[in-house]
Order: C-alpha cells, then sequence, then structure tokens
C-alpha cells in the first residue's frame, strides 16, 4: 500500500521486535534446557540468558541417567510418557481422520448425516472440562483409565470435527467429473471412493493427518482427567516433575518442554498452507 | 463429454444409482454418529442424571445407583448461591474481555504489514506463527519461568531501572492475572494475524488500485473497500478466539494452579478443582450443564445467523 522510507522502516521496526517478543519465551526455555543446575535461576544478582557451560545433563536425566549435580533420583523417566503421547496422539488421530474422512465424504456427495456437521460444530464449542465428568465415570466403568487407548479413543473423538470439517472442504474443491467418468465405466460408488478419490486426495488426507495429530499431541486437560500414573502423557509428567530437593526442576522441565514443543512447530510450518483452513472449520481457505 | 455420457444411462441406473448413494452414505457417516453418540448424547443424559443427586465417586455407590442420592433440583438452587462460580465465570468474562481485543489489534497491525511482500516475508512470517504451535501446556511453563522473581522479566526491569526488582509476579493476585492474560496474548495472537492475513490478501486489488487513483487515503481505502470485506473473516476469527478463551486451561493451570487464592480462578479451572479436590460429582455435573446448555443455545443462534446471512449475501 504504502512505500515510503519511513514506513518500510516502520514496518521492519514494529515486526522485528514483535518477532523478538514472540521468540523470547521459546529462546527461554530452550537455553533453560542446556543449562546445568547452577544456572537454572538467579540466586545472586545477574541471571544468566545464555548457557556459560552448556550441558546434556538435564537430557540425560529425563531419561534414567543420574548425573553429578542432580542427586535426585527420578521415580519413573521420560520414556513411557513420550511413548503414551506418540501412542495416544496416532491413534487418536486414526479415528479421527477414518471416521471423520468417511463422514465428509457421506456429506459431501450424498447429503448424508442428518445434523451432523451441526452436532460436531457444538462438539467443539463446549469446553471439554464440562463433558468430561460423565467421560471419567464412563471410562473407570470400562476400565480405560490410565491407558493409551482409552485416551486415544477420546482425542479421538474430540478431534474428529477438525478431520470432518477440513476433509469435507477438500471434497467439496474436488472436481467431480473424475468420479463420474468412472461411474460411467462401471464402478461402484465405494469402489470409486476407494480407488479413485481417496487415493487423489492423498495430499489433503496427509496435511489434515498432521493437523489433526498436532491438536491431539498438545492435549493437556484430557490427559490429566484420564491418565493416573502408567500412561501419563508429556504435559501431565511434566507438571509432575519436581522434588523436595531441588524444588522445580528448572532444567528438566525445559528439556522436556523443548522435546514436547518441536514436533508441532515442525508440522505447523510443514502444513502452513492449510492452518487458515483447519483453525476456522474449513469456513475459509487460504 | 462427461455430461453426453451420463445423459446415455437409463432411469433404472439412475434409480439403482440413488439407493446405492444412500445407501453408501449412511454406512459412511455411522461411524461419526456413533462417535457423537458415545461422548456427547449418552454422557449428556448420564449427567442430567447425575446432576439431580449428591452422588460423588467416594460413596462406594455405583452411578447408575445414584438415584439413592436424589435432591431434585438442590444442585442447581446451590449453584445460584455459588460466589465462587460466579466470580469464575465473571473472571473468565474479564479475561477474555482483555485477551480477545489485545489479539485482534495485534495481529490486525502484524497483519496489515504484511499485505504485501518485502525482502524476508516468508521466514519472518513462519517465525511469528510458532507460538501458536507450542504445547498450552508448555507455553504455561515457559510463562512460569519467565515471570520467577529471580527470572528473565525482573532481570530486564532490573536493567531499566538501575535497581534489582523482584516482583513476585505469580503470587500476587492482580499481577498473577496479569501474567496468564499476556501469555495467552503471547500464544494466540499468532492465530489471530494468521487468518486476517488471509482475509487481507483477499481483498481484490484492482478495486484498492482503483480507490488510490481516485485520491482516496489509506485510511479511508481501509474503511470503505477493506473492513467490509473482512466482515465475515473477523466475525469467524473473533469468534474462534472468543470460544477458545472461555475454555481456557492448560497455561493457566500450570502457571498458577487457578491462584493465589481464586485470583486465576477461571470457569475450566474451577470445574476441575471442584471435580478433583472437593469431588462432589452431582454438582459439578450440574454446573457443567448449566454451561452447556447456555453454550448450546447460544452458538446454534449464532449459526443459524452465520448461515441465514450467508445464503442472503450470495
Amino acid at each position: 500500500m504504502n512505500r515510503s522510507l519511513p514506513f518500510e522502516i516502520f514496518r521492519y521496526a514494529a515486526i522485528l521486535s514483535l518477532v523478538a517478543l514472540s521468540l523470547v519465551p521459546t529462546l527461554w526455555m530452550a537455553s533453560m534446557a542446556f543449562k546445568p543446575i547452577a544456572e537454572w535461576s538467579a540466586t545472586g544478582a545477574d541471571l544468566t540468558w545464555w548457557p556459560k557451560s552448556p550441558t546434556l545433563d538435564n537430557f540425560r536425566f529425563l531419561f534414567g541417567e543420574s548425573s553429578s549435580e542432580l542427586i535426585v533420583a527420578l521415580d519413573r523417566t521420560a520414556g513411557q510418557p513420550i511413548l503414551s503421547s506418540l501412542l495416544s496422539a496416532v491413534f487418536g488421530t486414526l479415528i479421527a481422520m477414518i471416521s471423520g474422512t468417511s463422514a465428509a465424504y457421506g456429506l459431501s456427495r450424498f447429503g448424508s448425516g442428518g445434523n451432523l456437521p451441526l452436532a460436531l460444530i457444538q462438539l467443539r464449542i463446549f469446553p471439554p472440562m464440562a463433558v468430561m465428568i460423565p467421560v471419567m465415570i464412563m471410562w473407570a466403568f470400562l476400565g480405560l483409565i490410565d491407558t493409551w487407548y482409552g485416551l486415544a479413543l477420546v482425542y479421538g473423538i474430540v478431534t474428529m470435527p477438525f478431520a470432518f470439517w477440513l476433509m469435507k472442504t477438500f471434497f467439496d474443491d474436488m472436481p467431480r467429473e473424475i468420479e463420474d467418468a468412472a461411474l460411467v465405466e462401471g464402478c461402484s460408488r465405494l469402489r470409486v471412493f476407494w480407488k479413485i478419490t481417496l487415493p487423489m486426495m492423498r495430499p489433503a488426507l496427509a496435511s489434515s493427518a498432521l493437523f489433526v495429530f498436532i491438536l491431539n499431541w498438545s492435549d493437556y486437560l484430557i490427559a490429566l482427567l484420564l491418565t493416573t500414573r502408567d500412561w501419563v502423557t508429556i504435559p501431565v509428567y511434566m507438571a509432575s516433575l519436581s522434588s523436595s530437593m531441588t524444588g522445580q526442576l528448572y532444567g528438566a522441565k525445559a528439556a522436556l518442554g523443548l522435546i514436547a514443543a518441536i514436533p508441532p512447530v515442525i508440522l505447523g510450518i510443514a502444513i502452513q498452507k492449510h492452518l487458515v483452513r483447519g483453525l476456522t472449520f474449513g469456513a475459509l481457505k487460504q | 463429454m462427461t455430461v453426453a455420457a451420463l445423459d446415455t444411462r437409463t432411469e433404472a441406473m439412475e434409480h439403482e444409482d440413488a439407493r446405492d448413494s444412500r445407501k453408501l452414505g449412511f454406512w459412511l457417516t455411522l461411524p461419526a454418529q456413533l462417535l457423537v453418540l458415545f461422548i456427547a448424547v449418552f454422557p449428556i443424559l448420564m449427567q442430567v442424571y447425575i446432576s439431580l443427586t449428591d452422588w460423588s465417586p467416594l460413596d462406594g455407590i455405583d452411578w447408575w445407583q445414584a438415584h439413592q442420592l436424589w435432591n431434585t433440583f438442590a444442585n442447581y438452587t446451590d449453584l445460584l448461591e455459588d460466589n465462587r462460580f460466579w466470580s469464575a465465570l465473571g473472571r473468565t468474562a474479564l479475561v477474555m474481555a482483555i485477551c480477545v481485543p489485545c489479539e485482534f489489534l495485534l495481529g490486525l497491525g502484524l497483519a496489515i504489514l504484511f499485505v504485501d511482500n518485502f525482502p524476508g516475508r516468508r521466514f519472518l512470517y513462519s517465525v511469528l506463527l510458532v507460538p501458536m504451535m507450542v504445547v498450552p501446556a508448555v507455553a504455561g511453563y515457559m510463562f512460569f519461568m519467565l515471570f520467577q522473581s529471580g527470572g528473565p522479566v525482573n532481570d530486564i526491569l532490573s536493567f531499566f531501572t538501575g535497581s534489582p526488582v523482584r516482583i513476585a509476579w505469580l503470587s500476587d493476585p492482580d499481577l498473577a492475572l496479569f501474567a496468564v492474560i499476556v501469555s495467552d496474548i503471547w500464544q494466540w495472537t499468532p492465530l489471530m494475524f494468521l487468518i486476517l492475513l488471509a482475509g487481507l490478501v483477499g481483498v481484490p486489488e484492482d478495486q484498492l488500485r482503483a480507490a488510490t487513483l481516485l485520491g482516496a487515503s489509506w485510511t479511508t481505502r481501509f474503511i470503505t473497500i477493506v473492513l467490509p470485506r473482512m466482515k465475515t473473516i473477523i466475525i469467524i476469527a473473533l469468534a474462534i478466539r472468543v470460544i477458545e478463551n472461555f475454555k481456557v486451561f492448560d497455561n493457566f493451570y500450570i502457571m498458577t494452579g487457578g491462584g493465589p487464592g481464586v485470583a486465576t480462578e477461571t470457569i475450566s479451572i474451577y470445574i476441575y478443582k471442584v471435580t478433583q479436590q472437593e469431588l462432589i460429582w452431582g454438582y459439578v455435573a450440574a454446573v457443567a450443564l448449566v454451561i452447556l446448555i447456555t453454550l448450546s443455545v447460544v452458538s446454534a443462534y449464532a449459526i443459524k445467523r452465520m448461515s441465514r446471512s450467508r445464503e442472503l449475501s450470495r
């Protein structure tokens, strides 16, 4: 719009300062993850912004190796929570994608589903905390508390609306001529869906699945309510990391936070193109 | 070509195809329908039942026998007098009233700066999206560290004031609320930015150029051309943030646990705490139901209005 030099200077100054602000918290955690215990917090006057003697001790500590400085021992390592986060997020994504994609195709092509779209929007609006009480009771009854598959099932249902709306917009965008041609050739509807539509939709399926995976991976509240010990996920485990001897285990927590933060950031940047579509439930396409 | 090919199909084939489609449509939507039934319809009925009793998981009574503890509408009348509930609701509204406009204005400002191309645009755009993709619980922990009394926020303040600052951000009620709001704005401004930028880029350039030639100033162009075109997008962006902000739990709970006292207790944290600490689930079920019913009514109305205005604009 405006192209004058003062405007360009202002633009760079404004953008760069906001970029800096948006990076500081993440960088602080990243630097904390490599700090030895002595630099964790400012006891004297000066605070170390960059680790003076960087170390991998925090990561080693998380996986059960005790170091010379951190004499506290963990009652369990970070391995199991990482596995739990992975299993529940991956299988939750599978459930959401399978049920969401097929329902989206049913609605997009045959108008089936009745009031399903509205129900799914409302499911998205409800705060999870307000629907979790009966789910907790049901899960206890079914023996699904503190299991990765119990968690995956809830994730699948909670994120299915996203898979549904994303895939519906992709199906709506797809030209129907190819499907029609196959129908004329004598293919059944199901065969057309399976052999022609789905393979064509591979990129859309991949980005929707990654989007849903990020959502599942980012959960804290549901895992907090439905897991107790064996299958706690990374955020729940992270919150429980503190000891009576050192108080908050800043460095170890930061290291774990870094491990948890990396996958969604990388995947999110990879599917940047479809983020708007996903976040607005397909109402907006970039 | 395809149209001609379709015309050659016989009526009987058409009929058979329509039946097949209906059948396939039914089976394709079935899993989703069952899942919704499983997590929404059935649990909500269960919640209605429990909300009319004094049931708690510690009573040793199975939930389906909760009718032994029937108290009719006592939970609902208690709710009217529950100050902690109402103040949590008010606090949630306050947080929303601060966060959403700040996120909107910052996001819009950034989006305006990003509309036309400049060197480094793509890279800076990606970098700006990072906060949004950080796991909210981890973001909560980041801000927990930043706001420690020996943490970097105080360190920066000390640098500027020249004397050591040791503010205990998270243990002062007002400052704690400020800190959690900052963390929310930090995390979700990128979302506003992303959506609003997508909207701004979609404004037809020829109209803007024509207006410029006619001598319209930047402000006039923005108000008369850009804003009206962005109306739907702005509503969508605001609606998403209002919905999400109402649910806020993760970063707040990690930073302060709802404290000090109840200073940062939002509605989700309130329900969580009553569920986990006071264990009166019959009452919590009533609280949750009131929220769900209110939200359903409001959202059904909003969706109806939005789809109607969309049809009109077509």
